[in-house]
């Protein structure tokens, strides 16, 4: 990871800007039912153990580039991105066959809502975080 | 703040992460959080991990010019097609490592890293 934000930063004309957006793995993901208006909250769906290794992973490079002087931080914030699901059946199946997340989710509903509003349209909402990063000169 | 699609996800993207644009937002609503058009206008932008091309295409139409390079040739390939259906000219895609950028230094005023590293 270090090598390639090394290689940004050469490609990278002085006072070029990188832009670092992912997933934020540092808030949990919701299942929320799609309702007339707005959304109703089913459940909390985690970030899987590697997932989190990663992002973490992640972290560590840019705070490196960082501090060795390759970059500066500018801005930085996030923002919620909801991935729609046609049913709840299309939501377990995508929790149980992707690896970013947990495979089941912690509902906060009982069964019995969850069987009755089985087939109305369902989200995941996650956080997505982005970071705006200088390209400083280089001091060699 | 948050973005919603209409369509449902279906099988894109489960198992191929490069080709997961149904599991992102939408190219302009990321460009809006990050500061919107005026990040990319007139400037030479490099979209590394690029997958499909969603974001690349996304934003080229404010840009001078956008590559696009991920490392799945598989990937490229559909930015390519992706690239030829949309009409986008002033985009290029190739298929390479981010370790070993095959352009010359200084060549891009931004570079984005979308859901990449």
């Amino acid at each position: 990871m270090v090598d390639a934000l090394v290689e940004v930063h050469r490609v990278l004309a002085p006072g070029g800007i990188l832009v670092d957006a992912r997933p934020d793995s540092r808030v949990p993901a919701y299942a929320e039912r799609r309702k007339p208006r707005g959304f109703q909250r089913y459940g909390v769906v985690n970030t899987s153990r590697l997932e989190l290794a990663n992002d973490r992973a992640s972290d560590r490079a840019i705070s490196l580039v960082v501090r060795e002087g390759l970059f500066k931080r500018t801005r930085g914030g996030r923002f919620w991105h909801r991935v729609p699901f046609s049913d709840l059946a299309e939501l377990r199946k995508y929790l149980w066959e992707h690896l970013r997340f947990v495979h089941r989710a912690e509902w906060v509903v009982g069964v019995a809502t969850r069987k009755h509003h089985a087939n109305d349209q369902f989200v995941i909402r996650r956080a997505v975080r982005y970071e705006l990063l200088e390209a400083l000169p280089s001091r060699i | 703040m948050s973005s919603v699609a209409n369509d449902s996800v279906g099988d894109l993207g489960r198992h191929v992460p490069a080709l997961s644009s149904a599991l992102r937002p939408h190219p302009l609503d990321e460009l809006r959080e990050w500061g919107g058009s005026p990040l990319v206008r007139g400037k030479r932008v490099l979209d590394l991990g690029c997958g499909d091309g969603r974001l690349a295409l996304g934003v080229a139409r404010f840009a001078t010019r956008v590559e696009g390079i991920d490392p799945d040739p598989a990937a490229v390939a559909a930015a390519k097609r992706n690239a030829r259906k949309a009409g986008v000219r002033n985009v290029r895609f190739a298929a390479g490592a981010a370790q070993h950028l095959p352009y010359p230094d200084a060549a891009f005023d931004l570079v984005i890293l979308s859901w990449t590293l």
